[in-house]
């Protein structure tokens, strides 16, 4: 086991820069995932780091070891598919001891290794089958059984639950992070969802165009967001941001206002009063019931939409007159660059 | 857990004396290596040789080459009325060949791409030709052609057909040669356009039919249009097959009679190998290429359009 | 009558004049073994389908009339040798233009492009003096050579990389993380999965060595050396005149066989023409 060390990691494909300078430390055993818009360079980052594409430039170290020039094979590191590729020709038991058995080692070896995934993974009954004869779910679990099976430094997953329906998603989640539990190893893991991220990852890596934007426990990223594209990026339904000057309750929460430029509000934040009650009011435009509670769009004169989360069986109706209020430690507030100004103490203190 | 194998510390020390890229680069040139070397030396080679030797003469008993210039290829556009002549017989045989060969496939395919019972042994029967060697085909056929004991011209006697010599007399010979190779080939250009019509989606011709078009309403509006693709590259590649065919020839008329089948491919094997007039069968090798690349040309300029 | 009798006769009369079509194509086939089967004398008498002697000593002065058994084994083991030869050639450069990006892959592209577009006819003289200063004519090294370098080979190429392009890439990614070098994951993925592709090739391969006519002709003077498309005009009396029943008998052992695998075979081999003839 190792961890992981990116310096100043750059990838080009001819004369376009994908990955533009990423530094980034992953301690030995942590949970990583990658999160970012599509197309930010996400699975290029982790193919990089995998040595299935050769770095344009900076170091990669794995452990002590700068694997530069590495070969993918030889860097430790085992990678799941979103595709699960999976070699169709061979039973399960051949795919997950292919590895072992171009390395050379003893066949005895490689059935104990491969058995022991396998009861890992409950994937015993299933090991004579070819991939073609098995669910997404179990073709996903012999990926993983795959992984296991090479005993690497490293786990790379790349979207490895996106081919999978709603419900295996959630049980294969918590699959995973059981597995790290128990392995101990460290894990990059690249995905598009959320939730994924939130619950699995020690910590987040979240990546624009190229480049980190923001590393932190999922908290932090939450609490803490260090921009506006973080802030708007973690947490769901997305957080409302709107020009401070637009709102005049936003002099309301108080504070040090100076070089404040936009304020952030999540929807789960805001809450619905009277229409006289709140910190300022809007009209329903759409409410979407969804169980649990409803989404509000709230047009708010002079700012636009904002959406909000309204928990229990209760819901504003659309068309209804509302007002809206927050906790004032719970708005964030961004300078002219989109960073986010840190709140003081004083803030709360004024409430 | 046990001790990880990839952190094991010699591993670590293998430096790798060359980078990623460099490492893909050599592999891949050594994959293409066989191919490179035989195309070197068996087709680049010789193409820039046969441009040298199309301007020089081969003296026969001195065993030298003199150079000429120009003057091969004068011949053969100029001086050597056996040119014109051959010329005029490969178009022919393109001309004649080519219609026959498309209409027939078409008709064929449109009467097969629908599975009905027996359908596979048609296709099976249509192909069976061009699997089957041309030299079998055309020593079969000149077998059959034969002038009065032939068995097609025994048949034709049979409902009061007096069938020409077919192989021995010019205008026949052609024509025989032509519907022949026909025969053989048709069977290629008949998948292909029951894999072009395979590839049209049913709806459009059952919506016509709900509108009520005939059947030749339909091949006309929707099935014709969606095959002009097809119809485009099938015609350029039986084009550019039907100026190189050699072997039928060669065996069912030896280019006769009266050197009325004599085409460019075969009267290039004849000059360079029979009467080893290598400068001047190079010249004409040279003008062959230059027919075949412009069709060649036509049918990628096709394929750019995205037709198949 | 009712619409399904109408249906009925049209379905019928399709037949049927489908069958009248076949007739030159089949017809061809059944006379050459049937005349196989006739002394020179009944092959010139009235046309009939069935012999009125079989006469199967015909098969066996074959074999004495040239070295028939010698020429039909140089077919096969030619054939054998250039299809095996295509298949490592074309599928090793296929891979390396479909999956490596390489220098010079393009212009490699171009120059096999445009090796398509010139006929043999046009290469087959400098190739013949190449041949002879090699001090190879007479041998069989030329009709393996040129074949496996020639159009041919290229097709076989550019239909390997077609299909290697179509395959998921990231079950190379995974080969080698798994440990595979290039030659790896020719061998132990990409050719596994990419069967259809090769007999695809082996099929189109084998039956254009196997019917090769022009090169033979041209590199070939002994009658040992000679291969069956070559052989099989050569049954001939002195004056030069086809011996009727030996040549017929000589063809249809060469035809059946091909026919009978074909018969077998049929919707691979459709379906293998079919590819090259779309693509290639
Ligand atoms: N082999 C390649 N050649 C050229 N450009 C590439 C290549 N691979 C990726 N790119 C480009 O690099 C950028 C990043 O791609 P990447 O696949 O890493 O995005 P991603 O973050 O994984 O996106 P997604 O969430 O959609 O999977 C994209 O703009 C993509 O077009
Ligand atoms: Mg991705």
């Amino acid at each position: 086991m190792a961890g992981l060390t990116l310096n100043n990691v750059t990838k080009k494909f001819g004369a376009v820069s994908v990955i533009k300078g990423v530094d980034l430390e992953v301690n030995d055993g942590d949970f990583v995932v990658f999160v970012g818009p599509s197309g930010c360079g996400k699975s290029t980052l982790l193919r990089v780091i995998s040595g299935l594409e050769d770095v344009s430039g900076g170091e990669i170290r794995i452990g002590d070891r700068l694997v530069n020039d590495v070969q993918a094979a030889r860097r430790g590191v085992a990678m799941v598919f979103q595709s699960y590729a999976l070699y169709p020709h061979l039973t399960v038991e051949q795919n997950m001891g292919f590895g072992l058995k171009v390395r050379k080692v003893k066949p005895a070896d490689i059935k104990t290794r491969v058995r022991e995934a396998a009861a890992t993974l409950k994937l015993e009954d299933f090991l004579e089958r070819y991939p073609r004869e098995l669910s997404g779910g179990q073709r996903q679990r012999v990926a993983i059984g795959r992984a296991i099976v090479s005993d690497p430094a490293i786990f790379l997953f790349d979207e490895p639950l996106s081919n999978l329906d709603a419900e295996l998603r959630v049980h294969m989640r918590a699959e995973i992070a059981a597995l790290h539990q128990r392995l101990g190893n460290t894990m990059i893991y690249v995905t598009h969802d959320q939730i994924e991220a939130m619950t699995l990852a020690d910590r987040i890596v979240i990546l624009r165009d190229g480049q980190i934007e923001q590393v932190g426990s999922p908290r932090e990223l939450y609490s803490h967001p260090k921009n506006v594209f973080v802030a708007q990026f973690i947490g769901s339904p997305k957080m409302n941001v709107v020009e401070a000057a637009s709102l005049s309750a936003v002099s309301e929460i108080g504070g040090d206002l100076a070089g404040v430029v936009s304020v952030g509000m999540r929807p789960e934040h805001l809450t619905v009063t009277q229409p006289t009650d709140g910190l300022f009011r809007g009209r329903v435009s759409l409410s979407e019931y969804t169980g649990a509670g409803s989404l509000l769009h709230v047009e708010v004169p002079g700012s636009g939409t904002f959406l909000v989360l309204q928990n229990g069986p209760e819901a504003a109706e659309t068309g209804a007159e509302i007002g809206l209020s927050i906790e004032p430690e719970n708005v964030h507030r961004f300078d002219a660059n989109g960073l986010r100004i840190p709140s003081s103490n004083s803030l709360k203190g004024e409430t | 857990m046990k001790p990880s194998t990839v952190n094991d510390p010699r591993r670590t020390e293998r430096a790798p004396g060359l980078s990623l890229k460099m490492r893909g680069m050599l592999t891949a040139w050594l994959f293409v290596s066989p191919t490179v070397a035989g195309f070197m030396v068996f087709f680049l080679g010789p193409l820039i040789a046969v441009v040298f030797y199309s301007a020089t003469e081969w003296n026969m008993l001195s065993q030298t080459s003199t150079f000429v210039g120009w003057a091969n290829y004068q011949d053969a556009l100029t001086r050597n009325p056996d040119f014109w002549h051959v010329m005029r017989n490969s178009v022919v045989f393109a001309l004649g060949l080519v219609p026959m060969n498309i209409a027939l496939a078409l008709a064929l395919a449109m009467s097969l791409y629908r599975p009905f019972r027996g359908v596979v042994v048609f296709r099976t029967i249509f192909f069976a030709p061009v699997v089957t060697s041309a030299v079998a085909w055309a020593i079969v056929w000149k077998f059959l052609l034969q002038g009065e004991a032939g068995a097609v011209n025994q048949i034709l006697a049979t409902v009061g057909i007096d069938g020409p010599n077919w192989l021995r007399e010019p205008n026949w010979a052609m024509f025989a040669v032509i519907v022949t190779r026909v025969i053989k080939m048709v069977g290629l250009n008949m998948i292909l356009y029951i894999a072009a019509l395979q590839a049209i989606p049913r709806d459009f011709s059952e919506a016509a039919r709900l509108e009520g078009a005939t059947n030749w309403q339909i091949f006309r509006m929707v099935i014709w249009p969606n095959l002009a693709p097809a119809t485009l590259i099938i015609v350029v590649i039986t084009m550019i097959g039907s100026f190189k065919v050699f072997d039928h020839i060669y065996l069912m008329t030896g280019g006769g009679p009266e050197n009325g089948t004599l085409v460019l491919a075969f009267y290039i094997y004849q000059q360079a190998f029979e009467f080893f007039n290598v400068g001047y069968a190079s010249a004409l090798a040279i003008i062959m290429f230059f027919i075949v690349l412009a069709l060649t040309l036509v049918q990628i300029l096709l394929r750019r359009r995205g037709s198949l | 009558m009712t619409y399904r009798q109408q249906q009925r006769i049209k379905r019928i009369c399709w037949v049927i004049s489908l069958s009248i079509v076949a007739i030159p194509f089949v017809f061809p086939f059944l006379w050459m073994v049937s005349s196989g089967f006739k002394s020179a004398n009944e092959i010139f008498g009235q046309p009939s389908l069935l012999p009125d002697v079989w006469r199967w000593r015909n098969f066996v002065e074959v074999f004495e009339y040239q070295p028939f058994a010698r020429q039909y084994f140089n077919s096969i083991y030619i054939a054998l040798v250039v299809t095996g030869l295509t298949l490592i050639v074309s599928s090793l450069a296929g891979y390396a233009l479909a999956r490596i990006r390489f220098a010079g892959s393009v212009l490699l592209v171009v120059f096999l492009l445009s090796a398509l577009m010139v006929p043999e006819e046009v290469t087959i003289i400098p190739n013949f003096f190449l041949i002879r200063w090699l001090g190879l004519t007479d041998t069989h090294v030329p009709l393996i050579l040129l074949p496996v370098f020639g159009p041919q080979g290229v097709v076989a190429t550019f239909l390997m990389r077609q299909y290697f392009m179509a395959l998921p890439k990231d079950l190379e990614d995974a080969g080698e993380l798994d440990g595979l070098s290039r030659i790896g994951i020719w061998w132990r993925i990409a050719l596994p999965l990419s069967r259809p592709a090769l007999a695809a090739v082996a099929i189109i391969t084998f039956l254009h060595s196997w019917n090769l006519f022009l090169e033979p002709l041209v590199f070939l003077s002994s009658l040992e050396k000679f291969t069956l498309p070559l052989a099989l005009g050569n049954f001939t009396d002195p004056y030069g005149m086809p011996l009727w029943h030996l040549q017929l008998a000589a063809t249809s052992l060469a035809v059946v066989p091909v026919i009978i695998v074909y018969v077998i075979a049929q919707r691979q081999i459709v379906e293998s023409f079919a590819m090259t003839g779309v693509k290639g």
